[in-house]
Parts: structure tokens; sequence; C-alpha cells
């Protein structure tokens, strides 16, 4: 393990040791060649898991998580390289130090032994975010962003300390790997519920669930790019991923304690789809379909099957890659026009082609055509939810109904139509924008040919 | 409206610069994707600032400067970027192509035929329904049972409806 945090932690001295022009290059490098290595976690064994240390151990729900984790950051510094020209080497070599440093936290986080060690990370993660949303974001909201974002997940969080403490007391250990095989069955009463509450509500708020996801318009569209890829791409899954974890430790009670989660999260998807179809600002538009996204993905994990477990996991790498995808593309029209809203920039089509080419498959790939991974993870989620019970197929079908028409009502009104006279002089795209793209597609498109390695530890 | 077409004009403009050289000015031009170099043959220093760029080994690495690329050139970004897709995209594809039979899914389907084959051969059946053997688990007496019961519905609240569905795995 150290041999990913090590040289991760080494990106910092290489920040602020580099030369002004070599900061960008030697950073996007030296994160590309640490995200390579991040492939060796793939050799994991049959039943267990790749057990680093007493401290870390990843295992096939973590693993796609890492890679997509460090995967991101050389794409995060290549995506700020334009909002950043204009400032100074040091407020330059800070961003970096910024997105370093939350990397390092979410390695830590994803690979977590000692659960308290997993929530120290999961708290941490939240500094590095909110210093890079407050300080590099573009408009004033993002003070309000920023303290909506802080205070919904400290709110959910405090309390699963508590209940972490109260389990280490009561069980003896919190280490994950002895826990999976020592949990016990939760009886019924009604501390027990609080403590199912308390565990569950620190993830439900990250996800977000659909009644407490108000952070996540303000904190996506109020974040410079970088933030905003971090947050869709990595954060929202470290909700899931503790779900998923902290899980194993709550049965049975998840079966009757998830009951209005669900609901909320059924409700929420079609509510949020429907939200984005009456969106003007793009960035918010990508936000709430992130919402909706990750409604399919509390779902599965609420019902706790094998197929939807899958299906979880399938859905948080692949929407982590598309979503982290169309804010870049979302951020390429901003930085042109510098406003986020949908019709200023529209028929781009006969501008920039090339471009427009990306937007057609990263909205293809978010309305889950087949044969992608998006569609691999919402197919497993629609089947155990119908097995599960039969009428969820309806609100399973409209949802998806809803993601095509606002996914193509995004494509059709930035990309097609006659372009505005206003944005003819518009920068043609730079190559480093089509490399991001690219760079964001390829394992998309690649992973559809292998889903096995991103479909978790129940595959 | 104006301001689109002055600025069409000024990048034809620099597009005329770029290919056929300035008319009369004094200053030094550098092409960021050939060796092309456009300089006055005496320099003066007061000349010096304009359109000379100041890092000129390092153009094509970052956003090239709005004001003094032209844009509509051959761009040589574009062979590095691609080399360096087909690249990742190749190890990293062959990598994962290429793992020891990750997770011993393979020696799981070995192992499942050998087990079949065997089975067949001996009039065993290919499998039993009971997942765990119905012999070694140990019921407790009824005595406990009821202990147990009762002990559990105590601390049961009354308000949980009897009657739920339960939830059914595929």
């Amino acid at each position: 393990m150290l041999k990913y945090i090590i040289p991760t932690m080494m990106l910092m001295p290489l920040t602020w040791l580099s030369k002004n022009n070599m900061i960008w290059i030697n950073s996007t490098l030296h994160s590309l060649l640490i995200s390579f290595t991040s492939l060796l976690l793939m050799n994991q064994f049959g039943d267990n898991s790749l057990n680093f240390s007493l401290t870390f151990f990843s295992d096939s729900l973590s693993t796609p998580l890492l890679i997509l984790t460090m995967w991101l950051l050389p794409l995060m510094l290549m995506a700020s390289q334009h909002h950043l020209l204009k400032e100074s080497p040091t407020r330059k070599k800070l961003f970096i130090s910024m997105l370093v440093l939350l990397q390092l936290f979410l390695i830590m986080t994803f690979t977590a032994t000692e659960l308290i060690f997993f929530y120290i990370m999961f708290e941490a993660t939240l500094v590095p975010t909110l210093i890079i949303i407050t300080r590099w974001g573009n408009q004033t909201e993002r003070l309000n962003a920023g303290l909506y974002f802080l205070f919904y997940t400290l709110t959910g969080s405090l309390p699963l300390l508590v209940a972490l403490i109260h389990i280490q007391n009561t069980v003896g250990s919190l280490n994950f790997l002895i826990l999976q095989y020592w949990a016990q069955p939760v009886p019924n009463s009604w501390s027990n519920v609080f403590l199912w509450l308390a565990c569950m509500m620190a993830f439900m708020v990250k996800m977000p669930l659909y009644g407490l996801h108000l952070w996540l318009p303000k904190a996506h569209v109020e974040a410079p790019i970088a933030g905003s890829m971090v947050l869709a791409a990595i954060l929202l899954k470290l909700g899931g991923y503790g779900m998923m974890r902290i899980t194993l430790l709550l049965n049975p009670m998840t079966d009757y304690m998830a009951y209005p989660f669900i609901m909320l999260s059924l409700w929420g998807m079609i509510m949020t789809s429907s939200i984005c179809l009456r969106q003007t600002d793009l960035k918010s538009l990508i936000a709430y379909s992130s919402v909706s996204h990750m409604a399919l993905v509390i779902v599965a994990i609420l019902i706790q099957t094998p197929w939807s477990y899958m299906g979880a996991t399938a859905l948080m790498i692949a929407h982590g890659l598309t979503s982290s995808m169309l804010f870049c593309l979302a951020n390429s029209n901003y930085e042109r026009i510098h406003s986020r809203t949908m019709i200023l920039a529209r028929g781009l089509q006969t501008l920039l082609p090339l471009m427009a080419a990306w937007w057609l498959l990263a909205s293809l790939t978010n309305l889950a055509l087949p044969p992608t991974i998006n569609l691999i993870g919402e197919l497993f989620v629609v089947m155990s939810t119908f097995s599960w019970s039969n009428i969820t197929i309806i609100l399973m079908g409209l949802n998806m109904v809803i993601t095509a028409l606002y996914s193509l009502y995004m494509l059709i009104t930035t990309q097609r139509g006659k372009h505005t006279h206003h944005i003819n002089n518009i920068l043609p795209s730079f190559t480093r924008e089509n490399a991001l793209m690219s760079l964001h597609m390829l394992p998309l498109l690649l992973l559809s040919l292998n889903p096995k390695i991103i479909l978790g530890p129940l595959y | 409206m104006a301001a689109g077409m002055l600025g069409l004009c000024g990048r034809r403009l620099l597009a005329v610069v770029a290919t056929q050289g300035l008319p009369a000015a004094h200053v030094r031009w550098e092409s960021s994707s050939s060796r092309a170099v456009i300089a006055p043959a005496v320099i003066a220093p007061s000349t010096l600032a304009g359109k000379r760029p100041s890092e000129p080994t390092l153009h094509w690495q970052e956003d090239p400067e709005p004001e003094d690329k032209n844009l509509y050139e051959n761009n040589p970004d574009s062979t590095v970027m691609t080399r360096t897709l087909l690249w990742t995209s190749g190890t990293c594809g062959t990598f994962v192509a290429y793992l020891p039979d990750c997770r011993m899914q393979e020696r799981a389907r070995r192992e499942a035929e050998r087990l079949v084959k065997y089975r067949e051969a001996h009039g065993l059946p290919i499998m039993e329904s009971n997942c765990f053997d119905p012999s070694k688990i140990q019921l407790p007496e009824d005595e406990d049972l009821l202990v147990a019961k009762r002990a559990i519905k105590s601390t049961t609240f009354s308000t949980m409806p009897a009657i739920l569905p339960s939830p059914q795995s595929p």
C-alpha cells in the first residue's frame, strides 16, 4: 500500500519544487504514472481480499474505486490548467497540493481496515474539497455551497463516530476483516434502530439520498472543474462504499429498517430526473443527474442481494467516469462563454465537431446505452429490484425513460440546431480537452469489453 | 456582433501575419509549430516587447495564448496525445487482459467440472439440495427455545407490523 501512498505524498514536494513552467507537466505526468501502478491491485484472490498490512486491505469492491481515484487525478490536473492560467505560481501549486492531499485521503479511505481509520479519512476528505470549492469557485454562491456541503456531511457523520465507538466497545474490534466474520445478528430494539440510523445516515447524506441531497447541486455547480470532477466521480461513491461495508454489521435489521430509504430513493430518482428536464443551468443538470443515478445505487445496496451489489458496484464506476466527463464537457463550454446557461452556447456541433462527438458519447453513456457498463449496472439493479418487488419495474422503467429524455435534451440543446452568432469566435477545442475526454471515454469503453473486474466481490 | 466580426478580422490578420510575415514592424516572431523565426536584422531594446514568446521551448505543452497563436495550423500536440492514449490503453488493456486467473474463476470452473465428472462416474447426485450438512446442525432444546422467545418478545416494540413482505433474493 505504501507503493501508492508514498508516491502520492511525494507529488507535493514535486509540485512545490518544480520550476514554474513545469508544474503542470510534472504533476500530470507523475500522477498518470502512479495511476498505472494501481492496476496491480487487480490481482485479487478468490474468496479473500488482498491484505497489505494490518492497516490496509483491498478487495474487489475497493479495487475499481481505487483505480478510478488514481486515474482521476491526472484528469483533474489536465482539466484545471485553463482556469488557473492567470493565477500566481504559488496559488497554482497550492491548488495542486489540495488535489494531491485529497487523493491521499481518498486512497487511505478506500483501503482502510480499521473502521475508525476509515471514518477519520472519510472526514478528512471534506477539508481539501471545501478549500477547493470555496477558494477556487467562480461565483459568490460558493461560500454558501461550501457551508451546505460541510455541514450536511458533518451532521450525518457525527452519529457514525458514536456508533463506531459503541460497536468497538460491544464487539471488541473494528477491524473490518475480523468484523465481517464476527458480525452477530442485531436484535430488534429501539437502541439498535438508532444504531442502524447512526451508521447509515452518514453515507446516505454522502450518496446523496433524495431528501438530503440539497448540498449536491450547490457544491457541484459552484466548485471549479477539478472539484466537480472529484465530487461527482469519487466522493459520492465513498457513501456507497461505506454503506456496502457497514451493512455487513447491521443484519438482519436492514430488512425492515431500509424501507423508508428505499421508498425515498425510488421516488427521488424519478423526481431528480424530472428536475433535470427543467434545468437551464448545465452543471446543475449534471448534478441532479448524479443524484438520480446514485438513488439507484442506494436502492441496490439496501435490498442486499448478490445481483444488486454487482449492479451497484458497476454503476458506481460507470457513473464516476460518465459524470466526470460530462462536467469536463460543461466546463469546456463555460471556459468559452463564461456562463453555465445551456442555451447560450448552442449549435456547437457546427463549430466544434470533435467536441460534439465527445458530447454524444457522454450523453449516450449517461442514458445507459448498451453495451456500456452503465447499462450493465442499471440492468442488474432493475432486475434485482423487480425480484424484490414487482412494482418497482414501473418506477425503474420511468426513470430510464426520463434519463434518456434529459440526456438527449442536454445533447440537442448544446450541440444541435443553429448556433448563435455571438459564439462565432469561440476558441477551437484544445488538444488538452480532447485528451481529457478521450481519457474518460477510453476506460469506459474498454470496461464494456471486460466488465467482470468492476462487478465487485459478489461476482 | 461587432465584437464577433472584430474577432474574426483579427484572426484573419493573424493568419496573414503567420504566412506572409509582418508588414514592417520591428518585432521578433517565432512559430510554435515549426522552427520558423522572423527576426529583424537589428533588434533595438525598446522593440523587444511585443510578440516575443517568453518560453519558446514549452509552447506546445500548455494552452496557447490566444493573442499570438494561429489556431488553424497543424497541431503537434495531437501526436503526443494520440500516442499517449494508444500507449496507455494498450498497456493497461494488456495488463488487465492477461491477469492470471483473476479471483480464481478459471480454477473454480475446472474444479467444478472435475467434481461433476467424478460424481457422474460414481453414480452420486451432482449436487445435494442441502447447503449445510443437516446432521451437524444442533438445535437447542424446547425449553431453551421458549425462554429465548419470551426474551425476544419483551424487547420487541409493539409497533412493528406483524406482516412484512420478506425480501426474495434472485
